[in-house]
């Protein structure tokens, strides 16, 4: 038996394939904008996951550091650490840096922690160039997509860092680059005032502000083998009257409080786009389908039944949705590596959009399938 | 009653309604027989293509009877939901225009409506070949129509017509486009299927050359369809 839709297809192949790749480029930009979403949740994750702390202590009645502002003595972790079933806990400090590269600035986040005390925020697997912090003072560790080489020496603040080792895939939960510094250089940035704030201080009478006790964002801890987390968490907020949060508990945070509304606006784009998508594939079959209007007739006209020529529109439909996802994917893939901040291709995601675009093929072809019923074969030689 | 290809009575077409009423036919009886190729001939807008459309289950009509064969096809309704399944296996169309499908090459064009009836592929081919070569045009069988030149195409139509081994063809002026070297020799062919396959032919021609090959004439006058003799005063080749 002959097959309409593969005789039509290859009669116009050429334009059948633009129009499938025209498609194809379409869903491959729904499968990137899904891809930089699932790359979001995965970067709010990295630092979390590098950290390996059970759990996360930080000004009473805040989020903690990666929803709001939050600061507490750095001593904190003394009477953590005293605590019935904490391991082992330290002070640690973010905040944002703009570092002065020889072409231009780049924004980075900037993780504070003591080199010498006992939880080591540097993923070791991350790690691939030059070491750990070894000093006190004015050396960092940098991701290695800021463009700044091992040795290199930076301008921060009143100071120049020489960057002992380069990470990779290090992120902020922003997505935003990381560096790492010591505690002690963090803290002078982040809390210490200029000399023109300290004099000026002076002048109004305020008591000297470099006397300040250190402080920190948070204070991370771990949890010995044997204890439930949950209740050591209970046990410091009772005792402490700080805010506690697991690990869990942050990730929550992180991704209901910073991730929902992005994925809100990416899963609103990625709609529209899925929409816009149906729509044209219904206008393409459409414009297919009036095209061979003519040939319908005929068709009709010579006693071919209706269901041959629905198969066709069918077919061709079918055909031309995959053929678009194919084409999608081989886009996505090809372009996504060039997006500056992670993009995450997931095969299910693409599982999804097939049944998606499957679906709207389908509904598509209803469009061509009406006119195919329609059609008058009398039609054929009227005129 | 099995000599009878074609057979109307009282057939009515009326288009439109109320103000907008175009009476086309009124009232037609005639029969056409096996073997026989008719000429239709009338002015134009007088209801040829209106009146072959009726009869080849296209076009309903307002009312009347139509036997195909000795089939009672229609009875002031049709009788049956498959008017397409009568065209695919009764009938042959041919028209001015070749209307071949431009996606298909040309035996495809010619083995379609035979392989939806079921007829094997190989075989549908195989007596595609066959009226291709009759034709004269084997060697495009697996060329595009718009490869082929108007003649060629319409020699094309004429095997889709065939292919399907109809019992009635029904072809509308089917030599309109043609030149009167190649217009005669399509009447001859169509004259020449009619009594080798025993088919009935009607024929809408607006040219009196053709008439002569014809057995029969049948003229649209006053709205109704009445029979003439061939004119005698030409020769037939
Ligand atoms: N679908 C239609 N609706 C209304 N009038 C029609 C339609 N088809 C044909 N007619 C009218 O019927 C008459 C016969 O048309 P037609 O059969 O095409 O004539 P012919 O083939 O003899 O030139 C014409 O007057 C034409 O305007
Ligand atoms: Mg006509």
């Amino acid at each position: 038996m002959i097959n309409l839709a593969q005789k039509d297809i290859k009669h116009t192949f050429g334009k059948f394939i633009v129009t499938a790749m025209g498609v194809g480029m379409l869903l491959g930009i729904v499968l990137i904008m899904i891809g930089v979403y699932r790359g979001m949740i995965v970067d709010a994750k990295v630092l979390l996951d590098d950290l390996k702390a059970d759990l996360w202590i930080v000004q009473e009645d805040t989020l903690g550091p990666f929803a709001e502002s939050s600061r507490v003595h750095e001593d904190l972790k003394n009477s953590v650490h005293v605590i019935d079933g904490v391991k082992k806990s330290v002070g640690i400090t973010f905040q944002n840096l703009q570092l002065i590269s020889k072409t231009k600035p780049v924004r980075v986040v900037a993780v504070g922690f003591d080199p010498y005390d006992t939880i080591n925020p540097i993923n070791p697997a991350r790690l691939v160039e030059g070491d750990m912090l070894r000093k006190d003072h004015y050396e960092i560790v940098v991701s290695d997509n800021i463009g700044f080489k091992l040795g290199e020496e930076i301008p921060i603040g009143r100071n120049i860092y020489k960057v002992v080792g380069v990470t990779h895939g290090t992120v902020s939960s922003g997505g935003d680059p990381l560096v790492y510094i010591s505690l002690k250089d963090a803290q002078e940035l982040q809390f210490s005032y200029s000399n023109n704030r300290i004099r000026s201080d002076r002048a109004r009478g305020i008591k000297d502000s470099t006397t300040n006790m250190p402080m920190v964002n948070a204070i991370i801890a771990t949890v010995r083998l044997g204890y439930d987390i949950d209740s050591v968490a209970n046990n410091i907020r009772q005792t402490l009257h700080k805010s506690v949060y697991t690990k869990d508990e942050q990730k929550d945070i992180l991704t209901k409080n910073l991730i929902e509304r992005a994925s809100k606006q990416i899963g609103l784009f990625t709609a529209i786009l899925v929409v816009v998508s149906t729509i044209i594939i219904a206008l393409i079959i459409y414009t297919m389908t009036l095209e061979k209007m003519k040939e319908i007739s005929i068709m009709k006209l010579i006693g071919i039944p209706n269901s041959m020529i629905m198969k066709m529109i069918v077919q061709e439909t079918l055909l031309l949705g995959f053929l678009a996802f194919i084409f999608g994917n081989l886009f996505s893939h090809l372009i996504y590596g060039r997006f500056p901040k992670r993009v995450v291709l997931e095969i299910s995601d693409a599982w999804m959009l097939f049944i998606i675009i499957m679906v709207a093929s389908i509904l598509a072809s209803l469009i061509g399938i009406k006119k195919v019923i329609n059609a008058d074969p009398a039609a054929a030689i009227g005129g | 009653m099995a000599k009878q290809a074609i057979k109307v009575e009282n057939l009515v077409k009326h288009f439109g309604k109320g103000d907008s009423l175009v009476r086309v036919i009124e009232g037609a009886n005639f029969q056409v027989d096996k073997g026989e190729l008719v000429a239709l001939i009338a002015p134009s807008g007088a209801g040829k293509t209106t009146l072959l459309m009726m009869i080849g289950c296209v076009e309903e009509p307002t009312s009347g009877k139509i036997y195909l064969g000795d089939e009672l096809v229609y009875d002031n309704r049709w009788l049956t939901k498959e008017q397409r399944k009568i065209r695919r296996e009764k009938i042959g169309f041919i028209f001015q225009a070749h209307y071949l499908i431009p996606f298909l090459n040309v035996i495809e064009n010619v083995t379609l409506v035979p392989q939806t009836n079921g007829v094997p592929q190989k075989e549908a081919e195989a007596f595609a070949m066959e009226l291709l070569d009759y034709f004269d045009i084997a060697d495009k069988a697996h060329n595009m129509s718009s490869e082929l030149s108007g003649g060629q195409n319409q020699r094309v139509a004429i095997a889709r017509a065939l292919a399907n081994k109809p019992q009635i063809i029904l072809a509308d002026e089917p030599t309109a486009a043609l030149d009167s070297e190649r217009s005669v020799s399509v009447v001859k062919m169509l004259k020449k299927i009619a009594m080798d396959q025993d088919v009935a032919i009607i024929m809408v021609t607006h040219d009196e050359d053709m008439l002569p090959f014809c057995d029969r004439i049948l003229k649209i006058e006053n709205k109704k369809v009445v029979s003439h003799d061939v004119p005698k005063n030409k020769d037939v080749i």
